[in-house]
């Protein structure tokens, strides 16, 4: 008796689920097609996107809706975006995807669908754009992000996403470039060898393969240890005795900011000290400095996707940084703001170059972009060749004694000299 | 040739799964909502998933915490199908599915001694382990990456129909179990395995095979998940979250009961979608505070919820079949388990 | 050999912590005969609020360690005297009082979100990098203070329970709940008390633990599967069976290190747990203690 009534219920629910209206929004053009040049433009143009401004990583989503929102709130200034001529206003519609996978793609579904956006932003972590942007591909429809790094997410042979973050093996690349040249210099030995941990993500295994693709390449160091360890793990002792046990002359790792803090700590009371240390795209975090003790930080390398000392020589860096600072009282943006203003900055002028809020137009000039960025090489563009992801430069840091963190490489960046071995260590 | 129906099917609730299946199947093509058409795919595999929890936890009573370990088995085995042999989707979720239910079975025959809190315990170990040694087998799951599937045009559309036949399979099998001979064998196991095996219910046999369809039945759904999503990755579909979700489905639709745990589900889907939007992070808290309350004054759930304002509003109407006894029954005092042995 | 030494140290340091979270669950079971699912909850909770006093009020965790465990003391009496004491009693409750804890240990994380955010914290005291050598090996400051806290509670408790009016009524409910109240305890009261002593043990752990590691709303659902496979090792009712589990699990742990990648060293405690529970749920010391 109860079966019957319930499977009633089910259907009626399903039922009224169906009869909701779908939300009132501006006349739009059609989804994909090839409009032509004089198709109506819409009143407004409605932007949308997931964050994780909750759960594991909302300190990094909050950073990356610092910089959605600086930029929106610029072409607002501005009147809005021009399309075709006209000034069209734009709108951010944010959702809080709460660091979970099936939630960001069932977000990015109600967005384009129930929403009706008419191009996407990305999220952040590489797993939930991974994720994401199968539900934009299917749907055809711009997904433009700066918070998915992984190349795998480039090699699906996508059509309509685009990706602002260069590939991680490129930041091992870079690290191991400059480490490369001071071994040249004689500063290190030759054949140097490494300590290799690397937090067990999609980040830390593409900085693994960065780190010994270069190994082998060159032929110059060996890895001595290679070993992974899980996100947001305790203790890291057993591990970094091993490291202690194998006496390399390098030690590089990948993590996130809480492992990054947690195993320096362990790394400096377990007397480790090794010619050079770096933490992948970790090191000169204030609060790093403040959990683990200005000299526990000293020397420790690092490899960014920006950072705020490109405003001394790249004018667009210079423009972002000031604006920033005014809006959030002289605070210094990282790379998470810069990224996802850039983001945003990418869209608008492909919309603007495209003339129209057409999504295949739109979706052509992207691909076709070159955008005076400020980027590392000052240009945004989205190569072919690479899956339509950034191969922009990374920048080289190393925190100094004095707690500044100059720019050591490449050259054309750089704003001081970096400094290997480590003098500490004998 | 006649055709009888078993005498433990009523008509009525045959009609009605029918009907609700009929009605379900043309509704889409009744409307041109594309965000709830995905919405209601989701939620049959959510159903699904947790009337298979529910054969395990409800009819068997014993609660498992680590069921994400078979629907990541299911998925990945079903995705390996299909990128690396080149299977058919439903013939990959079918291989996904056999092979989730054998992993449950070596995990599961040995633990299924254990009775009440034990075994759930053993499970979040058993889901958590899992998790961590296929994060790490990079061939079998693409590690931390995970594994993309290719985009088929229209596939997650039709997708829902695979899902309302999936769903309704599910509800059918929850029906069939509970209500055939094999049912009443299952609920005296769950009452008291020696009395049980006494009266000649082979318990270890019943038991496996309760596994082995649950944890197979999770397994498609990971398969199915997999195809849906195009893209599955280790920490998230071995999540102990995600084994939570069925828990609480499952508790707070109605454990034990036939298709209290669909309430469950849909119940839970919908609740996500309205809270995400505005309170992203109560819904775990919600549902924490409502499984208390099931827990204290409602074990059958919201069935039992149900139940009541039907029997208060209808005091004459027989609600019959088994009469559901609350969990407080299930679990044997283990100690005195121990000393039979 | 020196490496030995190392891990080795490592591994007792560690025991001493895994004893003082595995002593919570193991007495309210004991007891109640209830799986205290919220003692990852409570593991957490303990961990926010050392932190949290020190970050307002500059209290160094060591010494808010008291006033945190009284706290929490009371807050699980009050779990106890609101939810608990509703459940029928004895082992019928099992899965209804697994659940209706997971309940309260989803609501307290829910807390921890809504408050702290999911951000991941970490307690900085200014020694938090130094070290000390200890034999061959260098041994961090924090890991030393928290072993020497873990036996003295361990000591504590051991008197209690065995010197104690209060701690031999105790050790009486959990054999035998009927014949005590023949003898005049309150086995209601005793129920509370234990509940809501093993409520603070489990924060006093969590505490000690965030003094070492990083933590956010989800700490504690390990911590509570190794206090669970100690708590099945080395039975109940005695210090020295928890202690010696507690050694066994840690070694484990850290010395498999050497034969497995470094990354599936996380698994072993719950393949360890799932082990021991179907081969020898009556723990390696074969005492009738969890049955």
């Amino acid at each position: 008796m109860r079966t019957p009534n319930l499977v009633c219920g089910l259907c009626a629910l399903a039922l009224g689920a169906c009869k909701q209206p779908s939300t009132d929004q501006p006349k739009q053009p059609a989804q994909g097609g090839s409009a032509p040049a004089s198709a109506p433009v819409a009143s407004e143009i409605v932007i949308g996107a997931t964050l994780p401004l909750t759960g594991a990583e909302s300190r990094i989503g909050g950073f990356y809706k610092e910089g959605y929102e600086l930029a929106f709130e610029q072409a607002t200034q501005n009147g809005g975006i021009s399309v075709g001529g006209k000034k069209v206003p734009v709108r951010l519609v944010l959702l809080d995807d709460t660091s979970a996978q099936a939630t960001a793609a069932s977000l990015a579904d109600r967005l384009i669908n129930s929403d009706k956006v008419n191009f996407l932003l990305g999220t952040y972590a590489t797993n939930l754009v991974e994720a994401q942007s199968v539900v934009a591909e299917q749907n055809n429809i711009p997904y433009v992000n700066g918070g998915g790094a992984a190349t795998a997410i480039y090699k699906r042979g996508y059509k309509w996403v685009f990706g602002l973050l260069a590939p991680v093996e490129l930041l091992a690349e870079s690290i191991m470039k400059w480490v490369d040249t001071e071994q040249q210099a004689g500063k290190l030995p030759k054949p140097a060898s490494i300590a290799l941990l690397w937090e067990n993500t999609s980040h830390g295994k593409d900085f693994r393969k960065g780190v010994s693709e270069f190994a082998d390449k060159t032929k110059n160091y060996n890895v001595a240890v290679d070993e992974s360890f899980e996100l947001n793990g305790k203790d890291f002792s057993a591990l970094l005795g091993k490291v202690k046990a194998a006496r390399a002359d390098l030690f590089l790792a990948d993590a996130h900011l809480p492992d990054y803090i947690t195993m320096q700590r362990q790394y400096v009371t377990s007397g480790l000290c090794n010619k050079l240390v770096s933490y992948g795209a970790r090191g000169s975090e204030k609060q790093a400095a403040e959990a683990l003790g200005k000299k526990n930080v000293e020397y420790v390398l690092s490899a960014v996707w920006w950072s705020a000392l490109l405003a001394d020589k790249n004018p667009e860096a210079k423009k972002f940084v000031d604006a920033f600072k005014a809006k959030f009282a002289g605070r210094v943006p990282e790379w998470y703001q810069a990224l996802g203003f850039e983001t945003v900055r990418a869209l608008f002028t492909a919309v603007e170059q495209a003339g129209s809020t057409d999504r295949k137009a739109v979706r052509e000039k992207l691909a076709a972009l070159k955008m005076p960025s400020l980027l590392p090489g000052g240009e945004l563009t989205f190569p072919a060749e690479f899956g339509q992801q950034s191969h922009a430069p990374f920048v080289v840091q190393q925190n100094q004694p004095d707690g500044s963190a100059p720019i050591i490489a490449p050259p054309d960046s750089a704003t001081g000299k970096g400094v290997a071995p480590n003098p500490n260590c004998k | 040739m006649k055709f009888r129906l078993p005498p433990w099917i009523r008509p009525r609730a045959a009609i009605a799964l029918l009907v609700a299946c009929v009605v379900l199947a043309i509704g889409p093509l009744l409307h041109e909502d594309v965000y709830v058409h995905n919405l209601l795919t989701l939620t049959f595999i959510g159903i699904a998933a947790a009337l298979a929890w529910n054969w395990l936890g409800g009819y068997l009573g014993q609660v498992s915490f680590g069921h994400a370990a078979m629907f990541g088995i299911g998925g990945f085995v079903s995705a390996r199908a299909e990128l690396s042999v080149g299977a058919p989707m439903v013939l990959a979720w079918f291989i996904g599915g056999i092979v989730a239910g054998a992993f449950a079975l070596v995990w599961g025959h040995p633990t299924l001694r254990l009775r009440g809190p034990y075994f759930s315990i053993a499970t979040i170990g058993v889901g958590e382990a899992t998790r961590l040694v296929c994060t790490y087998w990079d061939s079998f799951t693409g590690g931390s990456s995970g594994l993309s599937l290719p985009v088929h045009g229209d596939l997650k559309h039709t997708l829902y129909w695979y899902g309302l036949v999936l769903a309704a399979l599910a509800l059918a099998a929850s029906y069939a179990l509970r209500r055939s001979p094999v049912g009443l064998s299952l609920l005296a196991i769950k009452s008291d395995v020696e009395a049980a095996s006494d009266v000649g219910v082979s318990s270890t046999r019943l038991q496996d095979l309760v596994l082995f369809l649950s944890g197979s039945t999770i397994g498609v759904c990971g398969g199915f998940y997999a195809s849906y999503f195009s893209y599955i990755e280790p920490g998230d579909m071995f999540g102990f979250d995600r084994s939570i979700s069925w828990v609480l489905m499952g508790v707070i639709g109605g454990i034990g009961t036939i298709a209290g745990p669909a309430l469950g589900a849909i119940i839970f889907v919908l609740l996500r979608q309205y809270l995400i939007a505005s309170y992203p992070q109560l819904y775990l808290g919600l549902y924490g505070l409502l499984l208390v309350l099931v827990i204290l004054f409602e074990p059958l759930g919201l069935t039992g919820l149900f139940l009541r304002i039907v029997h208060r509003a209808r005091p004459d109407l027989m609600v019959s079949g088994p009469v559901e006894e609350p969990l407080s029954a299930t679990a044997t005092p283990v100690a005195e388990t121990r000393e039979a042995k | 050999m020196e490496r030995f030494a190392d891990l080795l140290i490592a591994a007792v340091l560690l025991a001493g912590l895994y004893a003082t979270m595995a002593y919570g669950l193991g007495l309210i079971y004991g007891v109640l005969r209830i799986v205290n699912l919220n003692h990852g909850g409570m593991i957490m909770a303990g961990a926010y609020a050392g932190w949290y006093v020190h970050e307002t009020l500059g209290l160094d965790p060591y010494l808010s360690l008291l006033p945190v465990a009284a706290v929490s003391f009371f807050a699980g009496i009050l779990v106890y005297r609101l939810l608990v004491r509703r459940l029928p009693r004895g082992a019928a409750g099992g899965v209804q009082s697994l659940l209706l804890l997971f309940g309260v240990w989803l609501i307290v994380r829910n807390a921890a979100y809504l408050l702290f955010s999911g951000n991941d914290q970490t307690l900085r005291t200014s020694y938090a990098t130094r070290a000390v050598a200890v034999g061959p090996a260098l041994v961090s400051v924090n890991r030393i203070a928290v072993f020497a806290v873990a036996i003295a509670i361990l000591v504590i408790l051991h008197l209690l329970l065995t010197r104690t009016y209060v701690g031999k009524a105790i050790r009486a409910v959990a054999q035998n709940p009927d014949s005590c109240t023949l003898v005049g305890i309150s086995v209601e009261r005793i129920y509370a008390l234990t509940f809501g002593l093993g409520t603070a043990l489990a924060a006093a752990a969590g505490l000690l633990g965030a003094s070492l590691f990083p933590f956010n709303p989800t700490f504690g659902a390990s911590e509570l599967l190794k206090s669970f496979v100690v708590v099945v090792l080395g039975g109940l009712g005695s210090v020295a069976g928890t202690a010696i589990a507690a050694l066994i699990l840690a070694l484990v742990e850290v010395f498999a290190i050497v034969v497995i990648p470094a990354y599936l060293t996380a698994a072993v405690g719950f393949v360890l747990l799932v082990l021991v529970l179907v081969v020898r749920p009556g723990g390696l010391f074969g005492q009738r203690v969890l049955g």
